[in-house]
């Protein structure tokens, strides 16, 4: 049928096929701190979650959903909503100490990319990461038992 | 899409406010404490496939076991070669992470593994990382020291490369010094980009397949 050995096929095959294991183990890290709040909290379910993530993460936001989903509907909530919200990359330059949010190149490999660092302001590659791999739970919507 | 079914109870939000990024850096720290109080000296040994960290650890073990008890950890996606290539060199006890899939060892995965060593009388463990440049610089183990290995067949650029992995480094192994000519690469680059990046940095020179250089490391280490 097609032609594998090209190598963009060959690399599209094996994206589609990764391990998604950075949204999975995240996914796991969300929904323990999540179920143990809603524990406390005597919640019947879970109705949706709202979470940081910062976009050096290099996230697929549909394989977290995904696998957030998944977990709770194992656990009695289905349907779970996942709110995210995107932190951007943040850079502080040691050169000419401007603080400056960069975009990484889209690219849903971690692997393959490095996001492009330096300064916008003066063009220095001396800069240091300051913002974008934050992963907080911030809140989540609960139904009780009353 | 899904449906929500509108129910008679109404839904609440409750605060939750947990940093993923700080629980990671509290297991590390938990493993530092676990290693502290038994008086262990650990060492997280990251670095490229092939490398040359698992080479690098069974020389250690072999000049280490005489005096100390040894124990090595390695981590792999799959296999357990690297186990195999270690054992029977000496060291109390061998062990290896599987992670499925995982491309670094987390401290999580490091404690799971530490159940399964005795309770008493190991003093030194090496943990070998799955062979990456660059997920494991931000995941820390709780070790002492993480030696990166970094081999002249990776190329001239590969400090550069990988700035995250050496600045997370505390010694730096250059392997396979003997082949750099073969393989076209200039060692001068790879040392002046890591004494660009880091000034303090050691790094040793080692031929690990020949057994050279590694007393050198022991001694950056102030293993005695």
């Amino acid at each position: 049928m097609g032609q594998l050995g090209r190598f963009g096929l060959g690399y599209e095959i094996a994206s589609k096929n990764r391990p998604k294991v950075h949204e999975f183990s995240i996914a796991s890290e969300i929904w323990r701190s999540v179920s143990q709040a809603a524990a406390e909290h005597k919640a019947r379910r879970v109705r949706s979650i709202a979470v940081e993530v910062g976009s050096l993460n290099l996230i697929e936001d549909e394989q977290l959903r995904f696998w957030v989903q998944a977990l709770a509907e194992r656990e009695g909530s289905p349907g779970v909503e996942l709110k995210i919200t995107h932190i951007p990359a943040r850079i502080a330059c040691r050169s000419c100490g401007e603080h400056s949010d960069i975009a990484p190149s889209a690219s849903s490999h971690p692997h393959f990319i490095k996001p492009g660092m330096s300064c916008p302001a003066c063009t220095s590659s001396d800069v240091r990461v300051s913002g974008g791999r934050e992963l907080r739970v911030v809140t989540a919507e609960i139904e009780t038992e009353d | 899409m899904r449906l929500f079914e509108a129910t008679e109870t109404g839904s609440i939000e409750i605060q939750i406010g947990e940093d993923l990024q700080a629980k990671q850096e509290e297991l590390a720290e938990r493993n530092r404490r676990f290693f502290q109080e038994r008086r262990i000296r650990v060492f997280d040994i990251a670095g490229s496939v092939g490398a040359g960290k698992t080479s690098l650890i069974g020389e250690m073990v072999e000049r280490l076991s005489p005096k100390y008890k040894v124990a090595v950890i390695a981590g792999d996606v799959a296999t357990t070669h690297d186990a195999q290539r270690v054992t029977g060199k000496g060291a109390t006890k061998v062990l290896q992470i599987n992670t499925g899939g995982m491309c670094h060892l987390d401290a999580g995965l490091v404690a799971r593994a530490l159940e399964q060593l005795p309770e008493s009388g190991i003093d030194i463990i090496l943990i070998e990382n799955v062979g990456n440049l660059i997920c494991p610089a931000y995941f820390a183990l709780g070790a002492e020291a993480r030696i990166a290995v970094v081999s002249a067949s990776e190329g001239a650029h590969v400090i550069e490369k990988h700035p995250a992995m050496f600045q997370s480094a505390n010694i730096v192994v250059l392997n396979k010094i003997d082949i750099a000519e073969a393989v076209n690469v200039d060692l001068n680059r790879p040392l002046e980009d890591l004494k660009a990046l880091c000034p303090d940095m050691k790094v040793l020179k080692t031929n690990c397949l020949a057994g050279e250089g590694i007393d050198d490391v022991l001694k950056a280490l102030e293993i005695v």
